[in-house]
């Protein structure tokens, strides 16, 4: 929903795919094959609507559909099946749809001097810590948005809102979710020992850049306390919910109200 | 089982290695020098004991089988940092995928959440169906009273293409 709301205020105009459908990435550890085909497909539908540069708000998304891509122009046996595939139900792929996530669409393409211009409610007493997750930095081979050892951009994204950024040791650390499929509990412990750190950081809150990780360290936030022993009291969002509140779009326009974290707490302390 | 155990109870299989290394097209297994650099950075490792450098020795001497029929390929969290800094570019992680893919066609015991996404692609498109959220002060909502637009559900030929998909074996 903040997608939706902030992009057009920064001059990006967003249309809806045909369809809706997976991008493979459950699908890798079954048949690589069938993902990357469910990877081509998304790009597929892209081409259909006409344009050429296709946004894709989650890391792991974005990751699959690249590792797609890679594959088609690498491997000529695999790309002819695809395409193949793909013909019978009347699609094409198209080599020249380029994938945007929200980082560098944001900090690349938008860039950070426009988002200071249009920011309405410099964030200024807020301290965050960030979660720029795996997928969307490594590896570097495929084409990633940001450096894979020393990300910075969705820092300075941050920062570009007013807020401060914290950095901490465990800024790295997966978030867990790709083990939810097969040991929970494992996962749930690595979600809480980020939170705990961040926790422990007297950050305000923690920015995501995924919605899969945001769904880790938001909406089972409760659940990871519960693994690790822990009281969690750590708002969570997604970097456009951050954003957006700077731009001074409604809350419920937002979504805020649909985060699972107190994001009151947070909210609070912008007000004073 | 640690390596020591398969060397003197187990016999390769090179047949089977072939089949992993036809999987991963290109990347370069033979290659791993066994420098570590990906166990010691693996976000499996303290949690689940999983040792990506172990499982590249074992593809090479042709251990293939026990690996696809072992949980420990399970275990991987995907982050992506062996494939990242493996100075030989031998990616662990496209090792420990081929060795899934593997499994599954082998109808070796693959996670339940694996399965249900799959089921849940075919029916409607999407790994995780649209649902109902309850929000923080227990309302409940969906697309519609949110003022967001509806979920196209895949045409109909969608499902026969992909199954075809998922029967190919590379």
């Amino acid at each position: 929903m903040s997608v939706r709301e902030v992009f057009p205020k920064l001059g990006v105009e967003l249309v809806d795919l045909h369809e809706s459908v997976c991008c493979g990435d459950p699908i890798k550890s079954m048949n690589d094959f069938a993902a990357n085909y469910l990877g081509a497909r998304v790009l597929a539908l892209a081409n259909q609507t006409g344009l050429h540069d296709l946004f894709i708000p989650c890391n792991r998304c974005h990751f699959t559909i690249s590792e797609a891509d890679s594959t088609i122009r690498q491997n000529q046996k695999t790309a002819r099946k695809i395409m193949g595939l793909l013909k019978e139900e009347g699609l094409e792929y198209n080599p020249h749809i380029k994938m945007w996530h929200t980082i560098d669409l944001l900090h690349d393409h938008i860039g950070l001097e426009k988002i200071r211009k249009t920011i309405k409610r410099p964030l200024e007493s807020l301290k965050m810590a960030s979660h720029v997750g795996c997928q969307i930095i490594r590896y570097s081979d495929l084409g990633r948005v940001d450096d894979a050892e020393n990300p910075r951009k969705l820092d300075e994204l941050i920062r570009a809102t007013g807020a401060e950024t914290v950095e901490y040791a465990e800024k790295l650390d997966c978030c867990g979710s790709a083990l939810m499929f097969s040991h929970p509990d494992s996962a749930l412990s690595l979600t809480g020992s980020k939170l705990k750190a961040v926790q422990n950081m007297k950050a305000d809150g923690l920015i995501v850049s995924c919605p899969d990780c945001g769904l880790m360290f938001d909406g089972r936030q409760k659940d990871a306390a519960t693994i690790v022993g822990a009281k969690f009291n750590v708002p969570v969002l997604y970097y456009t919910q951050l954003a957006g509140v700077a731009l001074g779009i409604d809350e419920k326009r937002l979504g805020l109200h649909l985060n699972q974290s107190p994001i009151e707490n947070l909210l609070a302390k912008i007000s004073v | 089982m640690s390596i020591v155990d398969l060397m003197s109870m187990a016999t390769p299989n090179f047949g089977s290695r072939e089949k992993i290394l036809a999987k991963l097209l290109r990347r370069d297994v033979v290659n791993c020098f066994q420098c570590i650099k990906c166990t010691s950075g693996c976000t499996a490792l303290k949690l689940l004991e999983l040792k990506p450098h172990e499982i590249m020795k074992l593809v090479n001497l042709g251990f293939v089988d026990e690996l696809a029929s072992s949980e420990i390929i399970w275990t991987c969290a995907t982050c992506l940092k062996c494939v990242q800094r493996c100075p030989q570019k031998a990616s662990p992680y496209h090792v420990i995928m081929a060795l899934r893919n593997l499994a599954v066609e082998r109808e070796a015991k693959v996670p339940e959440g694996y399965l249900k996404a799959v089921s849940q692609i075919l029916e409607t498109g999407l790994a995780e169906a649209c649902r109902k959220i309850v929000t923080r002060k227990m309302e409940t909502v969906d697309r519609e009273c949110l003022g967001l637009p509806e979920v196209n559900k895949p045409k109909e030929s969608f499902q026969a293409v992909f199954m075809k998909a998922m029967e190919e074996k590379p």
